[in-house]
């Protein structure tokens, strides 16, 4: 349910009765969210009696999402609305990756190699990056924040790889 | 009357301690810092200074999180008025006449009356929560499960109606935001609904999580669509002169006390309480001047009335959540996640219960807003020059900043894959025109909510009429209902629409 659809702008995809896009798409996805709910919720125990078993409420709000991401898709289509957005995938790619890069890395590898290189992933994300400050602004935010998280706030965070550490 | 003064006495005696003044000059300060960056408003600022109180006792954490959430407040109008960029929501209405004042060489005096409007505000919502805490939370005893959940549907329906843009899509993120909460184990059995064997699961979606991707991470990727390089039109000239002359002082001062009033009653009420106290306060002021044309061109009551509107606000909003339990807007929502992670439940009961922890955190507001009037105009230049940096280089080191934060939360890289994973969900949800606050709101009342319908179910026995036929109940629901037709209606919704544009003139 997360990731981005990447639909073109226009509405040379949309049939032509479509007048709101933005909705429609918006409600469609809405629906599509509330039917995985459902599935994933499927096994879970219903009403016993006049209690709520574990999977009442779950459905219950599944069901009010697909009703009320099938009403957007209706505004949707009944009522004049916005185009599809355009979708950069410049920004949003390189910070996915850059937030993947520090979630894998961080265990094996500690703070230091992954924020350091977490940050020069994520300035990929924008043509304006100057490699030269780039990489000196990531030193020495790297080394702010070894000092700031697992010395001033006390949080357990590793610094360095673990091979090196014994 | 004299139990009031007890009360502020006793809250006094626990802010004045060093370390919890320390801690409340340090989240005002840090707030702030993190407030003046464009981009990042109250909530994303919130959500990612989180983890940093964790290892604070309780009553520490709180009024640092207080500190945080005023600075915030406070940080936004400060890059209204110098480059014309609200740093929040709330200060939307402030670049209006702030910057042209900024532009006239009169910055000084409109940052020192934003500070003085809000200073005001501050004092008298403390006074405000401090007056009106204690018999609400008598009310609240006397609420049952039936109550409650009419209570909090109540409350997402005033949410809806003050959110900007569609009602039903506002509803529905409501929903969404009810549903994700419903991930991780059920209350009653323990048994694992919706999270797919993924052990990180088990406990639902992390709040902080959540609020960080949807909030931080979508703003991040959204804001470098744009461009990275945005359009910043610094003052740059020397910020001159201080302090305001008589003759503003004079102009400014109804005009803080009306801002006062009309924001500390849209605060109680649930749903973005300060945003639409902002924009009402300006509307307001506009309509009774007397010569309307100055509003825009550097009109001084046009800072003072919504920044004090705003500063008021945000306070009064902590009476729903210390007295009822309930959080009436996403930052009181990351309050609640705040407390939750202390092993605090909020409600009647902690005000009876840590008497200590609800004043002092009281009277910290109090000291917290005039530590920010003492320290924060000499600091001005610095916040300025924070400004120049540019954003190509301000984006990365947040990304990283947010990644840490949310790891040292439970030292689980799942939950930094899932803050990316609702960073882009939240991207997505901001390219269809659905506002990601009220999903944030619905995923924290989603298991009170829960909560309180199956015991009010269990206690009528299975009959759903109970929420009409007990009066309290049924008067909440009816409340809501009337609110709900009134938002759909299309005369009102002309005005409530026109109050928003008045932020895009």
């Amino acid at each position: 349910m997360s990731d981005t659809p990447s639909h073109g702008p226009g509405r040379s995809i949309m049939p032509r009765w479509v007048r709101g896009p933005q909705d429609f798409v918006g409600g469609i996805a809405l629906m599509a969210i509330a039917l995985f709910a459902f599935w994933a919720s499927s096994d879970l125990q219903g009403m016993h009696g006049f209690s709520f078993g574990a999977g009442t409420a779950p459905r219950m709000f599944a069901g009010l999402l697909l009703g009320l991401g099938f009403a957007v898709m209706v505004v949707g289509v009944v009522s004049e609305g916005p185009h599809l957005a355009t979708y950069a995938w410049r920004g949003p790619l390189f910070v996915s990756l850059s937030i993947l890069s520090f979630a894998v890395t961080i265990r094996p590898l500690g703070l230091v190699i992954s924020a350091f290189a977490s940050f020069v992933i994520s300035a990929l994300g924008t043509p304006e990056t100057r490699w030269k400050e780039t990489i000196i602004v990531g030193i020495c935010l790297t080394i702010g924040c070894s000092l700031l998280f697992p010395y001033a706030l006390g949080l357990p965070l590793q610094l360095f790889p673990r091979f090196l550490v014994p | 009357m004299a139990e009031l003064f007890s009360n502020l006495a006793l809250g006094f005696g626990v802010a004045f301690t060093p370390i919890n003044l320390l801690l409340c000059l340090i989240g005002a300060l840090v707030g702030t810092l993190v407030g003046v960056l464009p981009g990042i408003g109250t909530i994303a600022t919130v959500a990612m200074l989180l983890p940093i109180t964790f290892g604070l006792p309780p009553v520490g954490a709180l009024i640092m999180l207080a500190g945080i959430y005023y600075g915030a407040q406070y940080g936004g109008s400060t890059t209204s008025i110098l480059v014309n960029i609200p740093g929040e929501a709330t200060s939307v209405v402030t670049t209006l006449d702030g910057f042209q004042m900024a532009k006239q060489g009169r910055a000084g005096p409109a940052l020192a009356i934003a500070a003085i409007g809000s200073f005001f505000a501050g004092c008298v919502a403390t006074v405000l929560i401090a007056v009106l805490g204690a018999p609400l939370t008598k009310l609240a005893l006397a609420f049952g499960p039936a109550e409650y959940f009419s209570l909090m549907v109540l409350g997402l329906i005033f949410a809806v109606v003050l959110a900007k843009g569609s009602v039903l899509k506002a509803i529905a993120m409501i929903v969404f935001g009810l549903l994700l909460s419903m991930v991780g184990s059920d209350i009653e059995t323990g048994a694992s609904r919706m999270a797919f064997n993924i052990p990180e699961l088990a406990d639902g979606l992390g709040f902080a999580t959540v609020a960080m991707g949807v909030f931080g991470f979508a703003e991040i990727i959204r804001n470098l669509d744009a461009g990275a390089e945005m359009d910043r039109e610094l003052v740059q000239q020397k910020i001159t002169g201080l302090m305001p002359t008589k003759k503003d002082l004079i102009d400014s001062a109804p005009a803080i006390v009306r801002g006062t009033i009309l924001g500390s009653i849209l605060g109680i009420l649930p749903g973005g309480g300060a945003v639409i106290a902002s924009f009402a306060a300006y509307t307001f002021e506009k309509k009774i001047a007397k010569d309307p044309s100055r509003f825009g061109r550097g009109a001084i009551e046009g800072v003072a009335s919504p920044e004090s509107a705003n500063n008021a606000a945000a306070q009064t909003s902590f009476i729903p959540l210390l007295t009822l339990g309930i959080p009436p807007n996403a930052v009181m929502a990351l309050m609640v996640g705040a407390m939750t992670i202390h092993g605090i439940v909020p409600g009647p009961q902690v005000m009876q219960k840590q008497p200590d922890l609800v004043w002092g955190m009281i009277a910290s507001m109090w000291i917290g807003n005039l530590m920010l009037i003492i320290i924060n105009l000499p600091l001005v230049g610095i916040w300025v020059r924070l400004l120049r940096v540019p954003y190509r280089l301000m984006y990365p080191s947040i990304v990283i900043f947010c990644a840490i934060g949310i790891y040292s939360i439970n030292n689980a890289p799942v939950d930094v894959v899932l803050a990316g994973a609702f960073g882009l969900l939240g991207y997505w949800l901001i390219k269809h025109d659905f506002e990601p606050a009220p999903l944030l709101l619905g995923m924290v009342l989603g298991p009170l909510m829960e909560e309180n319908l199956r015991r009010a179910l269990l206690i009528s026995r299975g009959d759903w009429t109970v929420f009409l036929t007990r009066p309290l109940s049924a008067t909440l629901m009816a409340i809501a209902a009337f609110l709900l037709v009134l938002a759909v209606l299309p005369s009102l919704r002309k005005k409530r629409d026109e109050v928003f544009v008045e932020s895009e003139t």
